[in-house]
């Protein structure tokens, strides 16, 4: 990472986020499918990056990989670890609940737009990269701080183990 | 703290008044209007003199009987004009910057939020907050 | 990532979804069967709003500029850094409002393999930047045209010129 000078580096925070905040906006029409589908992509190739930085092995169970998505995949991404917390008790369903939403940090939903899910494209980007570990999860967001909740909350449930030989792409 | 905060654009027009009390608010837009004219000669004398304005912060725009107005104007020509009862002699000029400061970060915040777009009138209510926390800390 | 105690978005995450909103808005094309041209100035426009935004973060703490060269200087230097994570090689200018920014080693063009056979993709992963550049300019009080070409990947021109009113 090449640094040119220590005082500008505060200014790097909002990078991505005007980024992925404005192709939210242009994508509001079928806003859903989209954000999904566009996350599932990126999803699928975050994957490769992320094992390759990062040298995590293969999760032995479900509650492993929910460590491995806060303290590793959203710390390294975003910058924040989510708390894992109410599991069921079949040990096949969690939450990801953030205190804070980097991608949705500066957003105020207009008011005829109240209800938008706005960070929907999370969804996607887990449901695809898990997928890519054989996986099948699905992803909800069942809190959201643009919807006046406390904090934001993502919903995990383990559907199924994917055979290896599935082949596998973009949607 | 303050009675009127204000942000025009480049263009001269206003994006955001907020003043109190809220009946006097034909009095704060035309004193925040006349102030403008200040703004502008403040800026022209940029990069002519020496000791040029290369600061963002103008300071002490021009007192009145009642009010000192204060500006500050951004790298992209956005204007903020901050009026203070002129009973108010506490302040300091540092107090004044750093209210300015949070303007202007609040600003930052409206212009890269996504349903907002660039020159309409700031409806937000994070910045709602922002604004009245400096108008309310007197009294 | 934490610095100076303010949370950052991992640089990974612009290429990802630079290349996604590029793949997702020259798909609809398929689809709509519209022309080249709509999608990138779709793309060129979105830039456009994210410069416009980023700008005005970029100079919150920083002298207020002299003059137009000035302003192309911190282009090339912090805006550019701020999102490339390097400066632009070089500068040059006529002196009559253009400028020519050259990247040796541009940022999203790195994501695509050299070779012939891929430069007529190249432009679609200019028209964001194009964007970025003149939401930025335009943001400061100049208007501006803002074009790019690439001769040999992954290097590549913009060509900045100003719209005198």
């Amino acid at each position: 990472m090449l640094r040119t000078e220590s005082t500008k580096i505060n200014l790097m925070r909002p990078l991505g986020q005007p980024a992925l905040a404005c192709a939210g906006y242009r994508w509001r029409e079928n806003y859903y499918s989209h954000q999904r589908r566009g996350g599932y992509n990126i999803g699928v190739r975050i994957i490769e990056d992320f094992l390759a930085r990062t040298n995590v092995g293969r999760c032995h169970d479900f509650r492993e990989t929910a460590d491995v998505i806060s303290k590793n995949a959203f710390k390294l991404y975003l910058g924040v670890t989510p708390t894992v917390t109410n599991w069921s008790p079949a040990g096949d369903e969690f939450s990801l609940q953030l205190d804070s939403n980097p991608l949705a940090e500066f957003v105020e939903l207009p008011d005829n737009h109240t209800g938008l899910s706005y960070s929907s494209l999370l969804c996607g980007v887990l449901r695809g990269a898990l997928e890519m570990v054989q996986m099948a999860v699905d992803v909800r967001i069942v809190q959201d701080t643009l919807q006046g909740d406390l904090q934001t909350e993502l919903r995990l449930r383990f559907l199924r183990r994917i055979e290896e030989s599935m082949p596998a792409g973009e949607e | 703290m303050a009675v009127c905060v204000a942000v025009i654009t480049k263009e001269n027009y206003p994006l955001y008044i907020s003043n109190i009390p809220a009946a006097n608010e034909l009095k704060f837009h035309y004193t925040v209007h006349t102030s403008l004219d200040v703004v502008e000669e403040k800026l022209s004398a940029v990069g002519k003199t020496a000791s040029d304005l290369r600061e963002l912060y103008l300071g002490l725009l021009y007192p009145t009987e009642d009010y000192k107005v204060y500006g500050y104007v951004a790298n992209t020509k956005v204007k903020f004009v901050i009026v203070i009862d002129s009973s108010n002699t506490s302040f300091r000029d540092n107090e004044i910057r750093s209210m300015f400061r949070k303007l202007h970060t609040a600003y930052t915040d409206v212009m890269c939020n996504p349903f907002y777009t660039p020159g309409d009138p700031i409806r937000s209510k994070t910045f709602d907050n922002v604004i009245s926390s400096m108008m309310m800390q007197v009294c | 990532m934490e610095r100076e105690g303010v949370r950052m978005a991992d640089e990974a995450l612009f290429e990802f979804l630079h290349m996604e909103v590029i793949s997702y808005i020259f798909k609809s094309l398929e689809k709509d069967d519209s022309d080249n041209g709509k999608c990138t100035a779709k793309l060129e426009g979105m830039g456009f709003r994210v410069g416009q935004g980023l700008v005005e973060r970029f100079t919150r703490d920083i002298p207020r500029f002299k003059d137009e060269l000035d302003i192309m200087k911190f282009v090339c230097k912090d805006f550019w850094a701020g999102i490339f994570k390097k400066q632009v090689d070089n500068l040059r200018t006529n002196h009559q409002g253009v400028y020519v920014l050259q990247d040796n080693r541009f940022r999203l063009l790195t994501q695509i393999s050299a070779g012939k056979q891929y430069m007529e993709h190249a432009p679609k992963f200019l028209a964001f930047t194009c964007g970025l550049v003149r939401g930025a300019l335009s943001n400061l009080g100049v208007n501006s045209i803002v074009t790019a070409e690439v001769s040999l990947l992954p290097a590549c021109k913009f060509q900045v010129m100003m719209q005198r009113a």
